[in-house]
């Protein structure tokens, strides 16, 4: 039936006959290309300048002295398109999951008719923009001319503060690169007065680029108004886009705001967050006690911590630069502590051994004996007040974060729960009492969970208490019976009790960072 | 577009704390990575990683039937990006996700690359053979008309043209049609009926141009995104009637939604011309010199009074009467799409529509008309050139003029085309389940996926001896479980040419290499010609434009006459011809950018007059009952998604911008019912099937209404199988269901 049909992959052939089939011939012809040569003379002729569609969307002039640049979008033409996404992405050459707006739905509530808004989203260019002021590394400015929000690619280390800190989520990390990106309004379009991928692509110019006055729009913003509601209070950062065109109803809230998603797993600052606390407590218990092994236990604990925090950069090297922050970033001030208790750590079990040896008369060093005896008291005292600061620094990361559910009075108990609960079950060796402490953590959970038990209107704390009881129920349940067992066997055995203290202490940092509200700009169902 | 490096350039330690050293690092390869450049070709900046843009051509995207031209950005080796083209008559610069991500989708890891046989690689020669020896192996086992293919409205007409040549011409098949179908079957016999050819008349311009504009069972907003945008341009300020059951992104858009019960629109646009005619608001002069008989229709709607109406449709009398109002008094165009064709009376209810823009002279005029919105890329052009339920260019198989014309101009001989007319795809489904057909060669579609009642779909399969898939990918649901895979090429890596919703027809380019062995339909149906044996009678079939240029002479002296084009250069430089475009009329013009029908009030009947179809409305077969309490509809998602996802799924910026799970949209009181809360799992089951989806609690549906994006693969389960008694189109729409919770 194919007798002149022959595959060139099938048969042998005469080699020195080329054949030309039909099959080849077809495969030949499928790799050829249409490109013709275009001349751009003809384009400009034809009047098919792309830039010339959208002249309008942006402001004749710069932002003068007291202006900034700031989005402009009329809610009553943003329909779902979402095509304002898609063209970020392709105009701004991102990576293939990677685009700096995004497209979410606001609700009405239950009440009808029914109420629905699409709300397109990026960066939006704050007045005080919180990812700059808790970056350790000076990695963002705020362009004194524009007020565009610059990140600084390659003066980041790839820490995600600033994840953390921006209520809109709007910087993301890239693993590849290891620092994050995001929206910088287009700044090389603008500058050549073209408007930003996003604005020339929305079909219903639902997305324009105005000049905002700065002071005008400070105080409104301080009040808590003038952005967009169902959106997170814009108090914290004072974001400058103009929400306009469509009434938004106070009841409004993101279509997405009861989705179950756990957030991100941080494991390396897990670990930081409890190992650190860990070897705090630690270190403090060992000092009380004089002891030397359980000092190294301390120092151990807290070095192991630390070198989490180095993995958990995406660009360690770069880190070197942290007090560029130590006015505006906890995370600056963070390192620093820890910088000055590493030297604590690092001389606590020297001295405590000293001392301990000193005591026990198997060493006979008289200098060394005085120095350690001398030294002991202060460094106890230093152990403790340098160490408990450090922690502190750490709680006010979080803090400043300005998420509900890592206000101070949930990160209190919880970051200085570990820390007391580690020092406790040393303590216990001595006397069993103070394993209550190791109570603490748990209590501190457990009032968190509490919320879950009865249906209520939707909180934050909510939000957590249904994460940890739902998603997260096997690491919640696991956190719980760690900490139990630790308590009730603490005072038995405290070397039995220490790795299962850990172990719920992790699952309990886990969970702090799992279950937590992340606030952001509303998502789709 | 991903050109970009996996990992930093790792460099030696030196260097790397040389570097590091600097307090402030402005500038650096990280900041390069962003960094754009001026374009030529007025494209302004381009991201300088995807390359310098050497050349740019225009292909029409290839998702939906509005008809977005896109500017290819290329360079030696082929598409690096592309831009929406600006000033294009449709789409004026602009385009949806879709196609944005029209490239992107090119690049998948799942496209067919080699021809499979029972998922084992072979050769494109064995394939030919293969896929020849078994359907005639079938032929003379079964008889002649034991195979069937069914194809699609994604591919350019010259594509589709030779298929159904091939198969009805060459191979001696009958039974064909394709998944337009499942969108546009209604609109087209609707079409037929009431004017005497499938015209949809209007131009997008009258989007801009109406006083008020009407839309039934319609979504634009995310299913034709660019349409929208014509319409936000309107300068009248427009009265916007949304007809929906559902709350819709369109019907928040509106400044009235009437939220109709569910497959009410027929009565209730007989109601609507009740009132004009009562109002004595018909618009007598056109009725007069151009419809046939009006007078029974006004005799017919007496009965539809607004008393009645309310009750069937659950809109006020009010509301009924200020719509009624509009539509006479105002420029009106009233639009439909899915939630009227796919129904049990889908026919007769567009024709409901298409009366009441009759009877209120709504036609021919600018910002008027009875508009069906197509589904596809190129639903129009399987309407005119499918060569399934008629002759090339709109021809009838049982006229013996059009039989030798079409001959002449093909080079087909007479003998060789069937007088008869084929099954259509409800009843392919009949045959192959009643033991008569016994292969099928599905072309570019998913049915595995989109047929409605789904899991006969697997009785199928196992009831034919031989399937063939046809596809860019081989593992969608139904190439999955083919026997035979042929790999083809996509959008992007072809020629030819679709018609938009506009009529206006416009071509696609090759500008990317597609992958592995993957060939062009058009070259395999090449391959598959020759080798059948009837490569002969195709032998003026060596291009797709040798192709265009036969079906130009095909459609002289039909009402989609399109002898004036000067082939796809012309189509390319002008932004697209709408048909008619005949040589001697609108060819020896100016060109015009938009063009509608009707306006001499003459119909492409044999009066010249315009038709009203009508009949009593029916209930739908399966209402909600004790057991099945709620009421199924099912539709389009978001913008981002098309159809069964074949495509889309493979752009991961489309998948960002679609739900992760699958869900169903219940109401409120619904939900408390059940106890469920807003994202939960629940499970909806119908009398064939269940699926489990995640609750999204809103009252943008009714109390009583639940509605299941059809893109999900699990929807078509639930559907009940009920077909439009005059143009075969299924009924999505409709199924009784209920919830639990999972």
């Amino acid at each position: 039936m194919i007798s002149n049909i022959t595959d060139s992959h099938e048969s042998g052939h005469d080699a020195h006959a080329p054949v030309v089939t039909l099959i080849d011939q077809l495969l030949s012809d499928q790799q050829k290309l249409y490109t013709p040569i275009v001349e751009i003379a003809d384009k400009i002729d034809a009047g098919e300048i792309r830039t010339d569609t959208y002249k309008h969307l942006i402001p004749l002039s710069k932002p003068t002295e007291g202006q900034q640049y700031a989005f402009q979008v009329e809610l009553d033409k943003c329909t779902s398109c979402k095509a304002c996404v898609a063209a970020c992405h392709s105009l701004n050459g991102l990576e293939e999951e990677e685009a700096w707006r995004d497209v979410g739905h606001l609700h009405g509530g239950e009440a009808e008719p029914a109420w629905q808004q699409t709300v397109t989203t990026a960066c939006h260019h704050c007045l005080e923009p919180e990812c700059m002021h808790g970056c350790p590394v000076g990695a963002y400015e705020k362009d004194a001319d524009t007020g565009i929000v610059r990140h600084l690619d390659d003066q980041c280390i790839g820490c995600e503060y600033c994840s953390l800190k921006c209520p809109y989520d709007v910087p993301k990390y890239s693993s590849r690169l290891g620092i994050v990106r995001k929206c910088d309004m287009c700044y090389q379009r603008l500058e050549v007065g073209e408007a930003p991928a996003c604005v020339q692509a929305c079909p219903n110019e639902a997305i324009k680029i105005i000049n905002v006055e700065q002071e005008k729009l400070r105080p409104i913003l301080e009040q808590k108004r003038g952005f967009l509601n169902g959106a997170p209070l814009p108090n914290i950062t004072l974001p400058t886009t103009q929400y306009v065109g469509r009434e938004v109803p106070k009841t409004a809230k993101p279509a997405d705001q009861e989705k179950l998603i756990p957030a991100a797993k941080h494991t390396p600052l897990v670990l930081m967050l409890t190992l650190t606390q860990a070897g705090v407590g630690a270190l403090i218990g060992a000092a009380l006690n004089v002891s030397p092994t359980q000092s190294i236990i301390g120092s151990l604990m807290f070095f192991v911590g630390l070198s989490c925090s180095i993995i958990h950069l995406g660009r360690p090297l770069g880190a070197w630069r942290f007090f560029l922050g130590l006015k505006t970033s906890w995370l600056s001030r963070e390192i620093l502590a820890f910088s000055v208790f590493t030297l604590l750590a690092l001389l606590s079990p020297i001295a405590l051994s000293l001392v301990f040896y000193d005591i026990e008369g198997f060493v006979n060093l008289p200098v060394a004996s005085f120095f350690a005896r001398a030294l002991y008291p202060f460094l106890g005292w230093g152990v403790t007040i340098i160490g408990l600061i450090s922690v502190f620094t750490s709680v006010m990361i979080y803090h400043d974060t300005k998420r509900d559910n890592w206000h101070l009075k949930f990160t209190i108990p919880a970051f200085f729960g570990t820390t007391f609960a580690f020092t406790g079950l040393l303590l216990a060796q001595v006397a069993p009492f103070w394993s209550l402490l190791l109570a603490i953590p748990i209590i501190a959970d457990l009032i968190l969970l509490a919320p879950a038990i009865k249906e209520k209107p939707w909180t934050p704390a909510l939000h957590r208490a249904r994460l940890m009881w739902h998603p997260l129920r096997k690491i919640t349940i696991a956190r719980f019976l760690c900490g139990i067992l630790a308590l009730v066997i603490c005072p038995f055995s405290i070397y039995v009790a220490l790795p299962l203290l850990i172990a719920g202490e992790v699952l309990s940092r886990s969970l702090y960072f799992r279950a937590v509200h992340s606030p952001k700009m509303t998502g789709s169902f | 577009m991903s050109h970009l490096p996996r990992i930093p350039d790792l460099k030696d330690p030196i260097s790397l704390l040389k570097e590091e050293a600097t307090l402030v690092k402005k500038n650096g390869p990280l900041t390069t990575e962003l960094l754009h450049r001026p374009s030529e070709f007025g494209l302004g900046n381009l991201p300088s990683t995807q390359g310098k843009v050497t050349t740019t051509t225009k292909s029409i995207c290839g998702f939906c039937s509005t008809g977005c031209s896109l500017t290819i950005h290329a360079d030696e080796n082929g598409a690096t990006n592309l831009t929406p083209t600006p000033g294009y008559p449709v789409n004026l610069g602009m385009a949806c996700p879709k196609g944005w991500e029209a490239l992107a989708v090119l690049d998948a890891p799942n496209r067919a690359t080699v021809p499979l046989l029972n998922k084992q690689e072979i050769t494109w020669a064995q394939a030919a053979d293969e896929f020849c020896s078994r359907m005639k192996e079938t032929q003379e086992k079964h008889g002649k008309h034991s195979i069937a293919f069914i194809s699609t409205g994604q591919i350019p007409f010259e594509e589709m043209a030779f298929l159904g040549s091939l198969f009805k011409f060459g191979m001696g098949g009958l039974h064909c049609d394709g998944n337009t179908r499942q969108c546009m079957a209604t609109s087209v016999v609707a079409y037929k009926q009431s004017f005497g050819f499938d015209a949809p008349p209007y131009t997008y311009q009258d989007f801009e141009e109406s006083e008020h504009l009407v839309f039934i069972g319609a979504n634009p907003c995310i299913a034709h995104p660019i349409m929208w945008q014509r319409v936000l341009r309107n300068k009248n300020n427009p009265r916007i009637t949304v007809i929906d059951p559902r709350n819709t992104e369109t019907a928040q858009c509106a400044t009235h939604h009437l939220a109709a019960r569910p497959k009410t629109d027929q009565a209730l646009f007989y109601g609507l011309a009740h009132i004009v005619f009562e109002a004595n608001l018909q618009d007598d002069a056109f009725l007069a010199t151009s419809t046939e008989n009006w007078e029974e229709y006004r005799e017919f709607v007496k009965d539809y009074t607004p008393e009645r109406v309310a009750k069937d449709t659950g809109i006020s009398e009010e509301e009924l009467v200020s719509l009624a109002e509009a539509v006479a008094l105002k420029r009106t165009s009233l639009w439909w799409t899915m939630g009227i064709n796919q129904s049990h009376q889908g026919v007769r209810s567009a024709q409901a529509i298409t009366n009441l823009a009759l009877i209120t002279g709504n036609i021919g005029k600018p910002g008027t008309g009875a508009n069906s919105i197509t589904g596809q890329c190129n639903a129009m052009g399987s309407r005119l050139f499918s060569n399934t339920t008629n002759l090339l260019g709109g021809h009838d198989f049982g006229n013996e003029e059009h039989v030798a014309k079409v001959s002449e101009i093909t080079g087909i001989p007479a003998e060789a085309i069937p007088r008869e007319m084929g099954k259509p795809y409800n009843k392919i489904i009949d045959g192959i389940m009643a033991g008569e057909i016994k292969a099928l060669w599905i072309i570019a579609t998913n049915p595995a996926h989109s047929w409605i009642n789904q899991n006969c779909f697997k009785e199928v399969r196992e009831k034919l001896d031989f399937l063939v898939v046809q596809d860019m990918y081989h593992d969608t649901e139904t190439a999955q479980i083919a026997d035979l895979v042929l790999p083809a090429a996509g959008w992007g890596e072809k020629d030819g040419c679709f018609i938009n919703s506009e009529r206006r027809i416009s071509s696609i380019r090759p500008v990317k290499h597609s992958p592995g062995q993957a060939l062009t339909d058009f070259r395999i149906l090449q391959l598959l010609a020759h080798t059948w044996g009837c490569g002969e009678m195709f032998q003026k079939w060596t291009s797709s434009e040798a192709v265009f240029e036969m079906l130009q002479k095909c459609t002289k002296d039909m009402p989609c006459d399109i002898t004036g084009i000067q082939g796809y250069a012309q189509l390319e430089e002008v932004g697209g011809i709408q048909w008619p475009y005949r040589a001697e009329v609108e060819g020896a013009k100016p060109y015009e950018r938009e063009r509608r029908l009707f306006a001499d009030g003459k119909f492409y009947t044999p009066s010249g007059k315009a038709k009203f179809l009508y009949c009593e409305p029916t209930e739908v077969k399966e209402l909600p009952c004790a057991e099945y309490p709620f009421y199924l509809n099912t539709g389009r998602g978001t913008s981002s998604q098309w159809h069964t996802q074949t495509r889309t799924k493979s752009s991961a910026i489309l998948r960002k911008l679609y739900p992760e799970d699958p869900y169903a949209e219940i109401h409120p009181d619904d939900a408390s019912a059940l106890g469920v809360r807003n994202d939960e799992w629940i499970t909806i089951s119908s009398r064939r099937g269940q699926i489990k989806v995640r609750a999204y609690v809103a009252p943008t549906v009714k109390k009583g209404d639940i509605f299941v994006p059809m893109h999900d693969e699990q929807s078509n389960r639930l559907t009940y199988p009920d077909f439009d008694p005059y143009s075969f189109q299924p009924s999505y729409k409709t199924g009784a269901v209920k919830m639990e919770r999972a």
